[in-house]
């Protein structure tokens, strides 16, 4: 069955462009999932986003794969292709007053500045907030670090488990009678850069009344600190910890999976009609709340002897049908296979001149009747020629003289 | 203080938790919200605290009082800097009021389950008629369309079929949920910047829209790296517990004390031997087999022991300055009450004071980012049920005295629920 996905290999013109932040000059300092995600929320919007990367291994996220056929490669890494589409890329050394003033250069023509470097770096380099504001104080700095630009911990190092720690979630995931757990997927870096995404919109949209700029500072722990929630209001309300505790939708195997199954109380007559046991509605043994909570193990030994030959899909869309709310995991295959995503056209397919034809992810909202357009992520330095020309008025020679002392 | 949304005014008749927070995230920083409730049916997040199944109930104090609506701990957080107006939707009238608060809004953000609103004669179709540049937001589970629009989720749900929970879960273990429904703050935060994004091209265009947003697509979004997996290679990822599919080791070790416990994560050989230093093995950092990256995931376990011995006798604080300041990254797992003394948030103030009154007044979780020049506060305590109905129907609907009385009169609007689980 092949996904039906919107195809933007190149060449295809749309028209109603969604493009609701044309017209925004973004220059792009950082790197990684965080630094990844604000500023690609930016680009696929349509803000110009000039992406920085150091000329001999650019952003990290080039090396952290998962890579195509798992063999590592710069332009072939999943996670930088997926987080970087819509950016322009260029090259810079920083680590040199050439370099520096160059920056410095590119700081004068954006809008937005945004940086995950280790609080305290874009200072050491001149480029930090104070500097930005001589320059221009309308400029927009958005700073995204583990745990903000001041206070105790702000020289520490941090990365998504270390914000899923201090931020209070990992305490109340998982099993009470075993370690924390990890959310997968690295949410903790997605929620920073989405908190940095959404703090650049709450700046600029001052800036576009006040004329004035400000420093944005967004920390991986607090964005945690805001999905953690329920740990820190329970302590907060009723002086008790929440902890961990037992799921709540308990999984049943299929067989083809697994189906997380919600029992609300006024479920049980659909899930003994679904279950082919009409009769057990009235059974002494479950006729009422107490008596389905005494006899739970018996329920659960029913539904899973009854739900281990089945597909997990089906039993999603028969128990929703009857107005009950299972749901079953989905990997990557499934979520690809969904015919609710299919039907939402969720997954895109763009060709990258290096990594190919791929399918990724596409934008999780809709705008209006207009089309987003996507484009791949940079190749290293892709750009260099027509931003360095266009905005610094470089020749070509001055590009290769530049190239070949290793500033860009 | 100058607040960097003054100005704007959101038309909220969203519910639970992520429409909530968006609001709130968007009251802080001054734009005016009107939470519309309904005394047919309230924010369910005020009920909550009854259902065992999603929670035990809390409540401020653990004191329901004789409104236990207006105390529900999960509906204080997240209704801050909101003015609050009761409304009847099925009743014409109600809806005519509305529709004359939407005329002076915005945006409308709404997460009623498909085809409500436009039950209640409000689908954007509806309010484009009185306001053709409004913008409104749906905030679906499964977004507007498509075969399971109208399909119910919990946040649980949500994590199942929008793939986290297949990649979370402990090491060869079952696939797990998050102990938080973190898809709805997920989706609040991203929010704030979406709705931004939409004023500001009205600015430039005068054009207002639609925007659907699917909360269970913005979960997927999340998970990069484990979708391009599969489309990339056909791999399929599972649970892995606490470590990286990158680094090694990375893990949660136990500490000193019950329940007590401290992440470590390794990203680099540099790490691995300031590591090795601080827990003084000399031995560990001189194993051939540990020197690089892949002989680490190789022998991943046996690593684990070693670090959790260490651990296992260090209180999590000290632990946790001992290996940063060998500049490892390592952080304490925070229960609640150490979360709300974290030095770290309690400095930033991340935790805000708010309350009816002095006695009923907590520090409650605020945002995730901060602002050099326009900082942004709680600007007023989760309402009453219908505390602002008239000065939003005077202010805001433009009505008179009499109109407003009509309302009430005809129990359009309303004070207290008509029913309570």
């Amino acid at each position: 069955m092949m996904p039906k996905i919107n195809d933007f290999t190149e060449g295809k013109t749309l028209s109603n462009v969604a493009s609701p932040l044309d017209g925004i000059k973004v220059l792009d300092f950082s790197q990684g999932i965080s630094g990844g995600i604000a500023t690609k929320m930016l680009a696929v919007m349509g803000a110009e986003v000039i992406k920085i990367e150091s000329p001999q291994s650019g952003d990290i996220s080039r090396s952290r794969g998962p890579f195509i056929d798992n063999i590592p490669h710069p332009e072939k890494s999943g996670q930088f292709l997926y987080l970087n589409m819509n950016k322009k890329g260029i090259t810079l050394s920083l680590d040199n007053e050439t370099g520096i003033d160059i920056a410095t250069q590119l700081i004068e023509w954006a809008d937005i500045i945004v940086e995950n470097f280790l609080p305290g770096k874009m200072d050491e380099w001149g480029i930090g907030y104070s500097a930005i504001e001589q320059i221009n104080p309308a400029k927009i700095l958005v700073s995204l670090s583990p745990f903000g630009q001041t206070g105790p911990y702000k020289g520490y190092r941090g990365n998504d488990i270390t914000a899923q720690s201090l931020g209070g979630l990992a305490f109340v995931t998982g099993d009470p009678s075993r370690e924390p757990l990890q959310i997968g997927g690295e949410p903790a870096e997605y929620f920073c850069g989405l908190s940095g995404f959404s703090g650049a919109l709450v700046a600029s949209t001052y800036k576009e009344i006040s004329g004035v700029g400000q420093h944005v500072d967004v920390s991986a722990q607090a964005g945690i600190g805001v999905a953690q929630m329920y740990s820190g209001l329970s302590y907060i309300l009723t002086g008790k910890e929440r902890g961990r505790r037992l799921a709540s939708s308990p999984l049943y195997k299929t067989a083809d999976g697994q189906v997380g199954i919600t029992l609300r109380q006024t479920d049980w007559p659909g899930v003994c009609e679904m279950i082919g046991r009409p009769e057990l509605e009235h059974d002494e043994k479950f006729k009422d709340m107490d008596a389905r909570e005494k006899n739970q193990d018996e329920i659960t030994a029913l539904i899973a002897e009854w739900a281990s030959d089945k597909k997990k899909q089906d039993l999603y869309h028969a128990s929703q049908e009857r107005g009950m709310t299972w749901g079953y995991i989905c990997d990557a295959k499934d979520l690809i296979e969904s015919p609710q995503y299919q039907h939402r056209e969720y997954f895109v397919e763009l060709e990258h001149p290096i990594a190919g034809k791929l399918t990724y992810p596409g934008l999780p909202m809709k705008w209006g009747g207009d089309q987003w357009n996507l484009k791949p992520a940079p190749t290293l330095g892709q750009h260099n020629e027509e931003v360095y020309g266009s905005l610094l008025g470089w020749d070509n020679e001055k590009i290769n003289q530049m190239k070949n002392s290793g500033i860009v | 203080m100058n607040l960097p949304l003054e100005g704007i005014r959101i038309l909220d008749p969203s519910q639970v938790w992520a429409g909530p927070t968006c609001t709130k995230i968007l009251g802080d920083l001054g734009a005016d919200i009107i939470k519309v409730e309904s005394a047919r049916r309230m924010d369910i997040a005020r009920g909550d605290a009854h259902n065992p199944q999603i929670d035990q109930g809390m409540y401020l104090d653990n004191e329901p009082t004789d409104k236990p609506w207006d105390r529900t701990g999960r509906y204080l957080d997240r209704n801050r800097s909101k003015r609050n107006i009761c409304l009847d939707l099925t009743h014409e009238r109600g809806v005519d009021a509305f529709k004359r608060l939407a005329m002076n809004s915005d945006v409308v953000i709404e997460n009623y389950r498909q085809g409500v609103m436009a039950r209640f004669g409000l689908s954007y179709e509806d309010l484009r008629e009185i306001k053709p540049d409004i913008i409104m937001v749906t905030l679906g589970s499964q977004g507007a369309t498509g075969p399971e629009v109208a399909y119910g989720s919990f946040g649980v749900t949500l994590e199942q079929t929008a793939g986290v929970a297949s990649i979370t879960g402990y090491l060869g273990g079952d696939p797990s949920t998050s102990g938080v429904l973190f898809p709805d703050p997920l989706v609040a935060v991203a929010s704030v910047g979406i709705v931004l994004s939409a004023i500001r091209q009205h600015r430039e265009t005068g054009e207002g829209v639609y925007i659907d947003f699917s909360q269970r697509e913005m979960t997927s979004s999340i998970l990069g790296d484990m979708v391009m997996d599969y489309t990339m290679n056909n791999n399929i990822q599972v649970p892995i517990g606490n470590r990286h599919r990158t680094f090694a080791p990375q893990g949660i070790y136990p500490c000193l004390g019950d329940d007590k416990w401290i992440s470590i994560s390794v990203e680099n050989n540099d790490d691995w031997k300031a590591l090795a230093q601080c827990m003084d093995n000399s031995v560990l950092e001189n194993d051939s087999r540990f020197t690089d990256t892949e002989g680490r995931h190789e022998h991943h376990d046996e690593i684990d022991q070693h670090i959790a011995q260490w651990t296992s006798q260090k209180d999590a604080f000290i632990a946790m300055e001992i290996l940063q300041l060998a500049n490892v990254p390592a952080g304490v797992v925070n229960s609640g009450e150490q979360l709300v003394h974290d030095p770290q948030l309690v400095s930033s103030g991340f935790w805000e004071y708010s309350g009816r009154g002095p006695s009923d007044s907590r520090p409650y979780l605020s945002r995730p980012f901060q602002f050099s020049k326009t900082p942004g506060a709680t600007q007023l305590p989760a309402p009453l049920l219908g505390e602002h109905t008239e000065e939003v129907l005077r202010e805001v609907a433009g009505m008179s005295d009499e109109e407003i009385t009509e309302l009430a009169t005809l129990g359009v609007t309303a004070n207290d629920p008509l029913s309570f689980k």
